[in-house]
């Protein structure tokens, strides 16, 4: 009995003493979170004998947590496809590494389209061609590709990737459209529509689903708005003023198929009810909106 | 001599038992546990992928430390309780008593194999919420890893014989190492000039086992499968590697003096 008392006692001191000396410990400076990493993926894969699955699953659980961390950190609520202002330095190495020592493993690409795409795009458009190389039967590199692309505004190129992905056995019959539409109106809402679409229909990273989802919401929004101020511009050219309520305007917006709330305030897609800013003259999103703003 | 063989294999393995060599199953199925309930959170959907490569790596890993820290035993642990004496006092040839002990130990990693495979397939059923393909496409692989642990219980049983058990542990963990960069050793030799260095590197490839062959976890995780025929040779290929390297190590220890 007194050794199992021993033993507990031990084991708590010992717990006490090192949350004594983690807080006496100075706070890590930024720059040493960021330390480069000392091996290449070629090294990391030549030294993993044979576990080089395991090793690649921890270089990519390492990038989920270091852009987590940083989005953690970080007071104000983003995107995870506008993360460029995290300065995520390392995020770059950490996918790459994942992808050379496991060239088959999909969702650091789909991570490298996404997130570091905004970060840097050249070496997400670097690594997404390593994956293209190693997976050459795998068509949706071609559209993380294209999309990266797209992103870029360089929809030539785009379209490109997507014609080549389209060529792929087993490839949808809509990557083939992509190619023309890139080309005809790239920058047009349309295309960003089926682009955020086909990418919440085939993500398996739930965060990545939920970012298309958003952004989704963001381009109906986008055209609701769009209805709504000319709705609004109607009315300040028929009454000479600027509606002081949506009640004013309720049966314009009702005749639009809005749904609304209680006080005739139009509901946008996230159900959140749109608010008039500018003294009536134009419309914004809710405070409570769960629809992205940037 | 079959039936000695089988009596000594049968004694290895309730040795091995009895050592609570098997006790790592405990670690192994906490391991994949705390995998299948935590690593949802922190892998991005990616668990099923993850608890094959921590699953067959586990297994890889804990079968060579008993393929090397119980191979290297078998030999050296008789000869210092002079059980061998008694062995060999009896109609029990040397070589027989080698492939015997072999045997004992493929079998226990065989029970250990089979039930670390079971539990990765259980695991991937636990996270999938039912039946999973993947735990059926893991099993090539996971013959392929005990393939590897019988080609490197054969490599510290050769060694045991003749050095003493620390060497034993760090020569075969050095053929585990090398064994897995024979890729690199057979491009170095046909790259180099000289024709001895050639000659050299590739006589080191021939000699030590290919064990990057039997690296099949990152595919299998993917759901890929190997070929029959590429599973085929890997075993044809291990049989060989073993047939030699029991020869050597029955030829060794036949010289061995144990007065």
């Amino acid at each position: 009995m007194a050794t199992v008392i021993l033993l507990v006692a031990g084991m708590a001191a010992v717990v006490l003493l090192a949350r004594w000396i983690d807080s006496q410990q100075p706070a890590k400076a930024p720059e040493a979170t960021a330390e480069d990493l000392y091996l290449s993926g070629n090294t990391v894969r030549r030294m993993s004998l044979g576990f080089n699955g395991l090793v690649a699953d921890w270089y990519w659980m390492r990038s989920l947590q270091y852009v987590g961390q940083k989005i953690i950190d970080l007071p104000l609520e983003v995107q995870l496809d506008s993360l460029g202002q995290l300065n995520l330095t390392l995020l770059a190495p950490l996918l790459d590494t994942a992808t050379t020592v496991d060239p088959q493993f999909r969702e650091p690409y789909l991570y490298a389209a996404v997130v570091l795409a905004d970060v840097d795009p050249e070496r997400a458009i670097q690594i997404m061609k390593k994956g293209i190389t190693a997976n050459p039967s795998v068509w949706r590199f071609h559209q993380h590709l294209g999309y990266i692309y797209w992103k870029q505004k360089n929809f030539q190129a785009a379209s490109e990737t997507f014609s080549q992905g389209a060529a792929i056995p087993g490839a949808p019959p809509w990557m083939e459209a992509m190619k023309a539409k890139m080309l005809a109106d790239g920058g047009s809402r349309e295309v960003a529509r089926e682009i955020y679409q086909r990418m919440y229909e085939q993500a398996e990273d739930q965060e990545v689903k939920e970012m298309a989802r958003r952004r989704l919401l963001q381009l109906a929004s986008l055209d609701q708005r769009d209805a709504l101020r000319k709705v609004l511009s109607l009315f300040e050219t028929r009454a000479g003023r600027c509606p002081a309520s949506w009640r004013e305007i309720e049966v314009a917006v009702r005749g639009m198929r809005f749904s609304s709330d209680a006080a005739g305030a139009p509901l946008d897609p996230s159900g959140t009810p749109y608010v008039l800013v500018k003294s009536g003259c134009d419309v914004d999103l809710g405070p409570d909106s769960e629809v992205p703003r940037k | 001599m079959l039936g000695r063989i089988r009596a000594i294999a049968a004694n290895a393995f309730r040795e091995a038992v009895r050592d609570r060599v098997l006790y790592n199953l405990v670690l192994f199925v906490l391991l994949l546990t705390a995998a299948a309930v935590f690593l949802g959170e922190l892998s991005g959907g990616q668990e099923r992928k993850i608890i094959v490569d921590l699953g067959l790596s586990a297994m890889l890993l804990f079968g060579v430390f008993i393929s090397i820290f119980v191979g290297i035993g078998l030999v050296y642990k008789e000869i210092e309780r002079r059980t061998v004496y008694a062995i060999f006092a009896k109609p029990v040839g040397r070589g027989e008593f080698l492939v015997g002990k072999y045997l004992g130990l493929c079998l226990t990693l065989l029970v250990n194999v089979l039930a670390m495979g079971a539990g990765i397939s259980l695991a991937l059923m636990y996270v999938s919420r039912g039946w999973d393909p993947l735990a059926l496409q893991i099993w090539p692989a996971i013959l392929l890893i005990y393939f590897e642990l019988t080609i490197l219980t054969g490599v510290a049983l050769l060694f045991s014989s003749f050095s003493s058990p620390a060497l034993s542990a760090l020569l075969t963990f050095f053929v585990f190492i090398i064994g897995n960069f024979s890729a690199d050793l057979k491009s170095l030799a046909t790259s180099l000039g000289s024709s001895a260095a050639r000659i050299f590197f590739q006589t080191i490839y021939y000699a030590l086992p290919n064990l990057a062959t039997y690296s099949y976890i990152t595919p299998a995780a993917h759901g890929q499968m190997p070929t029959g025929a590429g599973l085929a040779a890997a075993a044809a290929y291990a049989l060989a590697y073993v047939i030699v390297i029991l020869s050597a190590a029955t030829l060794i220890f036949n010289r061995r003096n144990f007065k």
